[in-house]
C-alpha cells in the first residue's frame, strides 16, 4: 500500500521533536454522570506526596504515613464554607463511623480553601458532625495543599467548581477506589467493605 | 409660663386622640402556628439559618437515602443560601428557595412577565416545569422529595421530619425570603452609595472617588447596546438583567457620635441597593453597625480600622488590619520560631492600630507559653535607650513585639541585650512599609509582618490596574487605592453576570461569596479569596526577614498564610 508521508509527517515531527502526546490526566473535568449512573467507580494508582499537613489541633502531620498502613483510608476533599457538595460528604463520613465503629477505618479530609480552614475551622466542622476520633480534617501551605489536589486528581483551579469525590485505599495493594457523585451510607460501606477484601 | 398655655391645647388633642385608639378595635394579626407573625418569621428563620426547631432542638433529616442529617450538621441557607436563590456548584445544582420563585409558575426556558410570555409563539413554548408551590404542595416536598409536578427531588435534598407547626414556621419564612426585589432597584437603574469621610485625606477621597465613577462610567456605556436589546420582545435574560449604576456619594462629616443620623439621613432620602468601597482615615465601626443594622450589603471600604466579627454579616473587609499581622507574628513564632514557650513581650502605643496588632497577637498565642506581656507606653513617655535596656533586662530570651511607628525605634537596638536567641518582630503596616527606618544594628533579628505582596511581586497585576486607571482618565492618585478599585469593579462585573435579574441584597452577597480565588486583579494582595460568610477577603500577612542598607531586600520566611 502507498501512502504518502504527508498524511502521518505531523505526527512523525512531534516524535522527531520529542514532544509529547498530550494524555488525559486521570480526574480531570469528570464527565457528568448519565442518566441511570447512581455514581462511577474506578481503581486508581495514587502516591501521596511528601507533605506536611496541619490537623484540626494544629499539629503537623506528615501526609504519606497517615495514608499508608494496613488499615483502609476514606479520603476526600472538602472546605469549611463549602455549601451543596461537603455536607452532604461530611454527612456521609460522620454516618460511616456511627454505623461502622468497629471498622477501625482513617477518615482523612483535606481543605481545598486553605487560606480560610485554619485549625480552629477544621475543629469546629468535625465537631458540628459529630465526628468520632478517626476522622482528620487537614490544612497546610496553598502550595502544599495544591500538590495533594493534583497527586489524587482533584485538582480544580477554583475551589467552588469542585465535584464530589470519596477515596478509598485497598490495604492490600496500595490502589485507591475513586467514587465520583453523592452516595449513601450503605452504598459507602459497600464500596469499603469491596476495598477492604481487594475485589 | 407662657409655652404652657400654648401648648396646652396640643396636649389635650393628644389626649383625646390616645383615647380614642384605646377603645377602636385593633386590626386582627393573622397568627401563624399561633405566633405572630413577626415571631413566627423569627422561628422560622431559625429553623432556615441555624436549623434549630422552636423548641430549641435540632432539625432532623434523611439525605442521600440513608444518611440522618442534624441541623447541627448543615441547615437549609447551607445550600440554598442565605438569601433562598440557591448555587451551583461543581455538578450539583441547588434550585432557588425563595418566595418569589417558590410560589410562581416555574417555566423551562426563559422566564418572562405573563405579557411577554403570552408572545412566545407555541412551538418555542416548552411549558410548564411545575405549577406554583403552595403551603401543602411544599410540605410534600420538604417531607417526601415530590414537587408538584411529581417529580422527585434528587436525594441530595433532604427528607424532613416536621411536624405540622414547624412546617408552617418554616413555609411562611420561605414565602417572604427574597420575596420582592430590595430597595434601589428601578426597571432600568440599579443605585449604589459609597460612603466618603471626611477623616480621610482629601486626595485618597479623591483619588478613590475618581477611580469609582471611572468603574460606574465603563459600566454605564453599554458598548453592546443591553438595554435597546432588552427591550426585544423575546429577549435573553442575560440582557434584561442589565441595569444601568446610579452612584450616589455619602459625605460623612465631623465626630463619629454623628455620622449614624448621617447615614439614616441619606438613606432616607434616597435608598440604595448596596455600598460600594467607601474610604475613612479611622474606625469604620459607624458605618458597619449601620449596615448590620439596615441590612445593606458594604463592599470592600478603604478602611484599616475594619470592625471584627466572626458572626456579623453585610460588610466584606479586604483584610483585618493590623490584627490580621498581631495574629501572623505570633503564629510565625508558635510554628517556626521553636518559640511554641518562648515568652512575648508585646510593647506599643496607646493607639488604636497598634493596639489592634497587639489583640491579635494576644488572640493568636497560645501553646505552652505564658500570656503574652503588654507593655503600653504612655504618649508622653519617650522609647529612649534605657527604656528598651531595662526592657532587654527584664525579659531576657523574649521575643518582642513591637506595635510601634518608625519614631519609637532609633534606640531599639539595646533589645540585643535581651540575648542572641531573642526576636523581635515588627508591623509593615504601622511602619508603612518603611522597612529601612529599622536601625541597621536591629535588623539581623527582625522579624517583619507585611500584609501584602511582597516588593517586585504582582508586577503585571499593578501595571493592569495602572493602565485600567490611565485609559479612563482617573488622574493622578494614590495608585493603591486605584487598584484597589480596580479590584473592587473586577468582582463586580461577575457579581453582575452571575446574579441576572434576581436584585435582592441578600443574594448580591450570596454572589459574592462565591467569587473564585483571586490572584491577577488584586494589585496589592498576592490572594483574595472568598467563601459563604467569610468576611475577610485577605487571609495571609507574610513574615519576613530585612536586608541590610538604605532599600533593604525583604525575604520571605513564611508563605502568605501562617498554620
Amino acid at each position: 500500500m502507498n501512502r504518502s508521508l504527508g498524511s502521518r509527517a505531523p505526527l512523525l515531527l512531534a516524535a522527531l521533536l520529542g514532544a509529547a502526546v498530550p494524555a488525559l490526566p486521570a480526574g480531570a473535568a469528570e464527565q457528568p454522570l448519565g442518566k441511570d449512573e447512581k455514581y462511577r467507580r474506578t481503581i486508581e494508582r495514587y502516591e501521596a506526596p511528601d507533605v506536611r499537613l496541619y490537623d484540626q489541633e494544629g499539629r503537623a502531620v506528615a501526609l504519606r504515613e497517615l495514608l499508608a498502613g494496613g488499615r483502609p483510608v476514606l479520603l476526600d476533599f472538602i472546605y469549611g464554607t463549602c455549601t451543596t457538595i461537603c455536607p452532604v460528604l461530611s454527612a456521609g463520613f460522620a454516618n460511616f463511623q456511627k454505623r461502622l465503629p468497629e471498622a477501625g477505618a482513617r477518615l482523612v479530609s483535606i481543605t481545598i480553601d486553605p487560606e480560610h480552614d485554619r485549625p480552629e475551622v477544621l475543629k469546629a466542622y468535625l465537631a458540628r458532625y459529630g465526628a468520632r476520633p478517626g476522622w482528620e480534617f487537614l490544612t497546610g501551605t496553598r502550595q502544599d495543599v495544591d500538590r495533594v489536589l493534583r497527586a489524587f486528581g482533584a485538582y480544580v483551579p477554583n475551589k467552588m467548581a469542585h465535584y464530589p469525590l470519596t477515596l478509598i485505599r485497598r490495604p492490600g495493594d496500595g490502589r485507591w477506589v475513586r467514587i465520583y457523585g453523592l452516595i449513601g451510607t450503605g452504598e459507602l460501606i459497600t464500596e469499603y467493605e469491596a476495598a477492604r477484601e481487594g475485589r | 409660663m407662657r409655652g404652657v398655655l400654648t401648648a396646652a391645647p396640643a396636649l389635650l388633642a393628644a389626649l383625646l386622640l390616645r383615647a380614642a385608639a384605646a377603645f377602636a378595635a385593633p386590626a386582627p394579626e393573622v397568627e401563624i402556628a399561633g405566633y405572630p407573625p413577626a415571631e413566627a418569621l423569627r422561628l422560622g428563620e431559625r429553623i432556615y439559618r441555624d436549623g434549630l426547631l422552636p423548641s430549641g432542638e435540632p432539625v432532623q433529616a434523611v439525605v442521600q437515602g440513608d444518611i440522618p442529617v442534624a441541623g447541627t450538621m448543615f441547615t437549609c441557607a447551607a445550600c440554598h443560601l442565605r438569601s433562598g436563590l440557591g448555587a451551583t456548584e461543581g455538578t450539583v445544582l441547588t434550585l432557588p428557595t425563595n418566595g418569589a420563585r417558590l410560589f410562581a409558575p416555574l417555566r423551562r426556558g426563559a422566564e418572562y412577565e405573563p405579557e411577554r410570555q403570552a408572545r412566545v409563539p407555541r412551538w418555542f413554548d416548552s411549558g410548564l416545569a411545575r405549577p406554583a408551590y403552595t403551603e401543602e404542595t411544599l410540605a410534600l416536598a420538604l417531607r417526601g422529595g415530590v414537587d408538584p409536578a411529581g417529580r422527585a427531588l434528587s436525594g441530595t435534598m433532604p427528607r424532613y421530619l416536621l411536624r405540622d407547626r414547624e412546617m408552617a414556621l418554616l413555609v411562611h419564612y420561605l414565602r417572604n425570603l427574597c420575596a420582592e426585589p430590595s430597595p434601589g432597584v428601578s426597571a432600568t437603574t440599579l443605585t449604589f452609595a459609597t460612603v466618603v469621610a471626611d477623616d480621610a485625606p482629601e486626595a485618597d477621597r479623591n483619588a478613590f472617588l475618581a477611580a469609582l465613577r471611572a468603574y460606574v462610567d465603563s459600566h454605564n456605556v453599554q458598548t453592546r447596546h443591553p438595554i435597546r436589546r432588552a427591550a426585544a420582545d423575546l429577549a435573553e435574560p442575560m440582557y434584561r438583567a442589565y441595569r444601568l449604576m446610579d452612584l450616589v456619594v455619602w459625605e460623612l462629616r465631623g465626630d463619629r457620635s454623628g455620622w449614624d443620623a448621617q447615614l439614616r439621613g441619606h438613606l432616607a432620602a434616597r435608598p440604595v441597593f448596596a455600598l460600594l468601597g467607601g474610604i475613612s482615615g479611622g474606625d469604620w465601626g459607624p458605618v458597619h453597625a449601620f449596615c448590620e443594622r439596615e441590612r445593606i450589603p458594604c463592599v470592600l471600604p478603604l478602611t484599616d480600622r475594619p470592625v471584627l466579627s466572626a458572626t456579623d454579616w453585610y460588610t466584606l473587609y479586604f483584610s483585618k488590619g493590623p490584627f490580621q499581622e498581631g495574629e501572623a507574628a505570633a503564629r510565625f513564632l508558635r510554628r517556626e520560631g521553636g518559640g511554641a514557650t518562648t515568652p512575648v513581650v508585646i510593647v506599643r502605643r496607646d493607639a488604636p492600630a497598634a493596639a489592634q496588632f497587639a489583640a491579635g497577637a494576644v488572640a493568636a498565642a497560645g501553646g505552652d507559653a505564658p500570656p503574652p506581656v503588654e507593655v503600653v507606653l504612655p504618649a508622653g513617655a519617650a522609647a529612649d535607650a534605657p527604656f528598651w535596656r531595662a526592657l532587654a533586662g527584664a525579659h531576657p530570651g523574649a521575643a518582642f513585639l513591637l506595635a510601634v511607628g518608625a519614631g519609637d525605634l532609633a534606640a531599639a537596638g539595646e533589645l540585643a541585650a535581651a540575648g542572641p536567641a531573642s526576636s523581635v518582630f515588627l508591623s509593615g503596616g504601622l511602619l508603612r512599609g518603611d522597612a529601612a527606618a529599622i536601625p541597621e544594628a536591629l535588623r539581623p533579628r527582625v522579624r517583619l509582618t507585611w500584609p501584602r505582596r511582597l516588593p517586585g511581586d504582582g508586577a503585571k497585576s499593578a501595571l493592569v490596574a495602572a493602565a485600567w486607571a490611565k485609559n479612563r482618565g482617573v488622574g493622578p492618585g494614590d495608585p493603591e487605592i486605584h487598584a484597589k478599585v480596580y479590584t473592587l469593579g473586577w468582582l463586580l462585573t461577575d457579581v453582575f453576570m452571575m446574579m441576572g435579574e434576581d436584585f435582592y441584597r441578600d443574594y448580591f452577597l450570596d454572589v459574592l461569596d462565591m467569587e473564585q480565588d483571586q490572584t491577577y486583579a488584586s494589585a496589592v494582595y498576592p490572594r483574595l479569596s472568598f467563601g459563604a460568610g467569610q468576611r475577610y477577603a485577605s487571609k495571609g500577612c507574610y513574615v519576613v526577614a530585612v536586608g541590610a542598607g538604605p532599600k533593604p531586600a525583604l525575604t520571605p520566611l513564611s508563605p502568605w498564610v501562617v498554620q
